[in-house]
């Protein structure tokens, strides 16, 4: 009974985090570039415009839920649900901190520690791709075609990458368990760097990198949504609260990916030549390794609004010769070297 | 004993229920008043003389099966890296395996790359 009242409460903990993360992330997102652009940015709700995130829920939660009649119908309700179900669902197999002790039984800091959490994550990523291409489709708007088709492709392409990097992390580790993988970053690499997988991935953590942002459809990728050309792609017949499911799940897919690049490249909850472990007690550990995880992510957060705010936009046939012709030949060199080191020094 | 999967079964049904709940909230808060003009298209207001699904470009069908070669034959190296380390203990035997998939799909790729597959112009 205990057990499954734990299993409750770290669910519903770590969900409500991840959406809480995902609506700060709103707010960080505006702010952020405002100020890069140097601009009040949004500060009328509340200090520093902190409320808007809850007015902008609010304004979708209170809109008319509009069905276009050239709509097909059964579609056009699906696409929503069939992105935002996986978005909000990845996170089950993420580590978030490292454990509690409390008198003697441990409570891992993860949803579930199951030893194909790759498989699981790869699966639920790929499943996006529906929400996207059937809500373009079934909106029957040119517009939303062109936004779903492109963004199809697009979503598809940089999965090969993203695989052949998540493939090499495998290779290197040699567990499917995100709770493994990331216990086994503590310590030092070659005696000076952190035991992190950015310094045994370099080219991995990149393709990684490249592939999250096209991914999640963000600057310099979102062509999906380029608003020039195609309104706003394949969401352009949506509004109310079917819209606020696509918007917000791709907020907490920047936030799912933030946290699988630090649990795969930097060290998860570990701190450089630092154990904490040590010297805190077994509570205090427990924060402080959720703090230290959470503050990573919240840096690759902000690396996601700073390129935004940085980079143009590229021309699609320029994102998929990138994705086939530099990603995935590099991919494949990557797990050829990979697989060639561990050889070597086996 | 929670073996894992419960609790993934758990966090996915949160998710269903929080889904419906934002949707039902949408649906009961927000306001019904259906007119024929607000119903159509969002293209560029004037009635529209031609269907919007169309015949497209035959490359996105092309990515689409390009992907599902490339990305089985990545799940399928899948299983050869959890063993890796231990079965390079035993000689370059299990090298020779990824390298000959790491091959094969190269030479897949280039043959894909020499056919124009993944032109745009």
């Amino acid at each position: 009974m205990g057990e499954i009242l734990i299993a409750l409460i770290k669910v519903v903990f770590i969900w409500v985090w991840v959406l809480l993360c995902a609506v700060v992330m709103t707010w960080v997102e505006r702010r952020g570039a405002a100020m890069i652009q140097d601009r009040p940015g949004p500060n009328r709700a509340g200090p520093f415009g902190l409320l808007q995130p809850l007015a902008d829920g609010i304004k979708l939660f209170t809109k008319e839920d509009i069905v276009p009649a050239k709509a097909k119908k059964i579609l056009f309700m699906l696409g929503p649900l069939l992105f935002s179900f996986p978005a909000f669902s990845t996170f089950a197999v993420v580590p978030f901190g490292d454990k509690f002790v409390i008198d003697g039984k441990e409570i891992l800091l993860q949803v579930s520690n199951v030893n194909i959490g790759f498989l699981y994550i790869v699966a639920l990523g790929s499943m996006a791709v529906y929400g996207i291409i059937l809500g373009g489709w079934a909106s029957n708007n040119k517009y939303s075609i062109l936004g779903g088709l492109r963004s199809t492709a697009q979503l598809v392409s940089y999965e090969v990458p993203w695989g052949l990097a998540l493939l090499a992390i495998a290779l290197v580790y040699g567990t499917f368990s995100l709770r493994d993988i990331a216990l086994a970053q503590s310590g030092t690499f070659l005696g000076v760097l952190p035991n992190w997988g950015v310094f045994k991935q370099p080219l991995g953590f990149i393709l990684f990198m490249v592939a999250a942002y096209a991914e999640a459809n963000r600057v310099p990728f979102d062509l999906p949504e380029a608003e020039s050309e195609i309104v706003s792609g394949y969401h352009t017949e949506y509004g109310s609260m079917r819209l606020g499911l696509y918007l917000f799940g791709e907020y907490v897919n920047i936030v799912t990916l933030s946290s699988l690049i630090t649990t795969f490249y930097f060290g998860a909850w570990h701190l450089p030549y630092i154990d904490m472990s040590a010297f805190l007690g077994p509570i205090s550990y427990g924060i402080a390794s959720f703090i230290v995880f959470f503050l990573k992510v919240a840096f690759f957060l902000w690396l996601f609004v700073w390129v935004r705010w940085t980079v143009p936009r590229f021309r699609y046939d320029q994102v998929m010769t990138l994705g086939w012709r530099e990603l995935i030949p590099l991919g494949l060199f990557n797990i050829f070297v990979t697989a060639l080191v561990i050889q070597l020094t086996a | 004993m929670l073996n894992g999967y419960e609790t993934i079964v758990m966090y996915l049904g949160m998710s269903l229920i929080a889904i419906f709940a934002m949707l039902g909230i949408s649906a009961l808060l927000g306001p019904f008043r259906p007119k024929r003009n607000k119903a159509t298209t969002y293209e560029c207001g004037v009635p529209l003389f031609e269907a919007s699904i169309k015949r497209y470009d035959v490359k996105y069908y092309l990515v689409a099966v390009l992907f599902l070669v490339f990305d089985l034959e990545t799940v399928l190296i899948y299983p050869i890296a959890l063993d890796y380390r231990a079965l390079a203990v035993h000689g370059w035997g299990v090298f020779l395996e990824v390298f000959i998939f790491v091959a094969v799909l190269l030479l897949g790729l280039v043959y894909a790359l020499k056919k124009r597959a993944i032109e745009w112009d």
